[in-house]
């Protein structure tokens, strides 16, 4: 079964991600701040993360770029809710440090696993 | 004769009556009126320059009294008890306006002093009347430019003031809006979850449906949030202001109620400004519907003219720093109710509405104010109660070209059915702005001819609902076109009653975007369609 991490702050946000996922015989890994995602990581379990860009602790562009770090070929979605430096911005940043997907908050989860399954299917 | 040290005012009669024709020559040379009173109130001498003043001779002047030289009322009013102050024994100064016929109505300076001629009594006096028009005109000048730079100088300071205000504002605003986002996020998409388990056919799938509608609302009202606090990343390209303001116009015009005239003075001259154009017109369209609604109905006329400013200029009126060598300056007047300066203040913040509750969400103003300082230009307002308000909205010009050979746009083909003329002409010049390569549909029963003037199939199709509504299966047809072969961006004008569900569940691979549209939206919509 494919492993998805969920790092997000908001908790219900969150809450919702993982049921969403595990309806699709996903195995859901959670963190709630990049720190957290970044010290518990566990690339042999995991193949695709959804992070927050906007977090307390390490900041989701961070992430993106340890975790790129520690497993070169994981997917990563990027999703922001605007902020500081805007949705927009953010999210370009990150798909420029090579976030496969990016969605502004809020967004279609449909629209968001299809895009998963594609993704993971082209991992395997 | 030698000339000797001016003697006191007492002896200057005797000083007169010594040498005659060198008293004369002075006194002629003299630039004041001079004249010699009577106590009977009459001319006993005049100079020149009080001749000419007269456009007569000394001879038409002496022995006529003041009344009859300067009119009864004006001798009455203004000139007789001066008089008798100085035969009293004081000298007297004071200032008026008098009407001469040489020069018409100047500011004099006079001043009255007494004399005896032999006796010891006073029998004369001595009149002297300066021109002090100039001085009177310099410092009125002065005091205006001084009451102008004051007023400058408050405007100013009440702009950096509203300018740090709205700065809090925004920031507080974005904030709000992350956290809102959040939680919208978890609507939307526990809303979704609810439809899986519902039959689409159900009533329940429907009122999910509406808590979807409800959240797309939420999310434009945030959207607009964040653009007022520039947290909004716009999608920019070289365009050029005076044809964005001739569409908005002619948009205008067609939905201006008969109350209403619109006057533009829209120059040939181009004014590229580096910007979106949706985005301009958003703001135009926000400022000119103000301006109507401003009217409350009254007869009134609304005016809107374009100007190029050098940024020098522009520096000196805006005490900012400048960011082009030349500037846009937009105007917008209205005749309509104005406002008070109390209100004048506040316009620009998010929320703030003079209206009713419901009647406008009070974010149109503090989207423009976004917009425009994104994009480097200032937005000024001047308003008058009872007399109606004027804003002046500055743009950056820019002399770079849009590169078309670098855009991500360029060489895709799409074709582009057009809905409301004004509307869709903006969005053409925003997408032709981004590199694409647009085929025009301005009416949708023309489709099938467009199509068949096309030599290469475009790689995706734009459909403005308000162009008029086909079916999916005409649409198919009309376009010779497989359901599963095309791509398809529809536009939906919530005034337009358009089954896009139907539509999209038809299996045509279509995207959903709802008016207003920025150039990001639909250029993120196409990459999607298109990777």
């Amino acid at each position: 079964m494919p492993g998805i991490l969920i790092i997000e702050d908001d908790t219900d946000l969150r809450e919702m991600l993982k049921v969403s996922f595990a309806r699709r015989k996903y195995t859901i890994l959670e963190a709630g701040n990049g720190k957290d995602a970044i010290t518990h990581f566990k690339p042999g379990i995991t193949d695709l993360v959804v992070t927050d860009l906007i977090m307390p602790e390490e900041d989701g562009l961070k992430v993106i770029m340890k975790l790129r770090e520690i497993k070169p070929d994981i997917k990563i979605i990027a999703i922001s809710g605007g902020g500081k430096a805007g949705p927009g911005s953010y999210l370009n940043v990150a798909k420029a440090l090579g976030a496969d997907a990016i969605y502004s908050k809020p967004f279609s989860v449909n629209e968001m696993i299809l895009k998963i399954e594609e993704l993971l299917k082209i991992e395997q | 004769m030698a000339v000797g040290k001016i003697p006191p005012d007492d002896d200057f009669i005797s000083f007169l009556a010594k040498d005659k024709s060198f008293a004369d020559q002075i006194i002629d040379n003299s630039r004041s009126m001079i004249s010699i009173i009577n106590r009977d109130y009459i001319y006993e001498k005049v100079n020149i320059p009080f001749c000419k003043s007269q456009k007569t001779v000394a001879d038409a002047i002496l022995g006529r009294t003041l009344a009859d030289v300067w009119g009864e009322e004006t001798f009455k009013k203004h000139i007789k008890q001066n008089i008798d102050r100085c035969f009293s024994g004081d000298t007297v100064k004071y200032e008026a306006t008098f009407t001469t016929p040489c020069a018409g109505q100047r500011f004099y300076e006079v001043v009255f002093r007494p004399f005896t001629v032999d006796s010891g009594k006073i029998s004369h006096l001595l009149a002297e009347t300066f021109d002090i028009t100039d001085i009177k005109m310099s410092e009125k000048i002065a005091t205006e430019k001084e009451e102008e730079f004051r007023r400058i100088e408050q405007m100013l300071e009440d702009r950096l003031l509203q300018a740090q205000k709205l700065e809090t504002i925004g920031s507080l605003a974005g904030g709000l809006a992350h956290d809102f986002n959040n939680i919208l996020a978890t609507i939307s998409g526990y809303s979704e979850l609810l439809q899986e388990d519902m039959a689409k056919s159900s009533s329940s799938f429907q009122k999910v449906k509406k808590i979807q509608i409800a959240v797309s609302k939420a999310r434009s009202l945030v959207n607009q949030m964040l653009t007022f606090s520039r947290q909004v990343e716009q999608e920019k390209v070289i365009v050029k202001v005076n044809d964005v303001l001739k569409e908005t116009i002619g948009f205008i015009k067609s939905a201006a109620p008969g109350n209403v005239t619109v006057r533009s003075r829209i120059p040939k001259k181009n004014a590229p400004v580096y910007a979106d154009p949706t985005q301009l017109f958003r703001i135009f369209l926000n400022l000119l519907t103000n301006a109507i609604q401003a009217l409350e109905e009254q007869k009134g006329t609304i005016s809107v003219s374009l100007s190029c400013q050098s940024g020098k200029k522009v520096q000196a009126r805006l005490d900012k720093k400048i960011v082009a060598d030349e500037y846009a300056l937009i105007t917008i007047t209205d005749t309509g109710k104005g406002m008070d300066p109390s209100l004048l203040r506040r316009i620009f913040e998010p929320f703030f509405t003079t209206r009713e509750v419901g009647k406008g969400s009070g974010m149109g103003l503090s989207v423009v104010y976004g917009i425009v300082t994104e994009i480097g230009g200032e937005v000024l307002v001047s308003s008058v109660k009872g007399k109606g308000s004027v804003f002046y909205v500055y743009l950056p010009l820019t002399s770079g070209t849009n590169g078309s050979s670098n855009e991500p746009g360029s060489r895709k083909k799409i074709l582009f059915i057009m809905g409301n003329r004004h509307e869709s002409n903006i969005l053409s010049l925003a997408l032709e702005s981004a590199g694409y390569e647009l085929t025009k549909c301005p009416v949708i029963k023309d489709l099938a001819k467009v199509m068949s003037g096309l030599d290469v199939s475009p790689d995706l199709v734009i459909y403005m609902t308000d162009a008029g509504s086909v079916s999916a299966e005409e649409f198919m047809r009309l376009l010779k076109a497989e359901k599963n072969t095309i791509q398809c961006i529809l536009i939906d004008d919530p005034e337009v009653d358009f089954n896009e569900e139907k539509f999209v569940n038809s299996g045509i691979k279509c995207q959903h975007l709802m008016k207003p549209v920025s150039l990001k939206e639909i250029k993120s919509a196409i990459h999607m369609s298109l990777r």
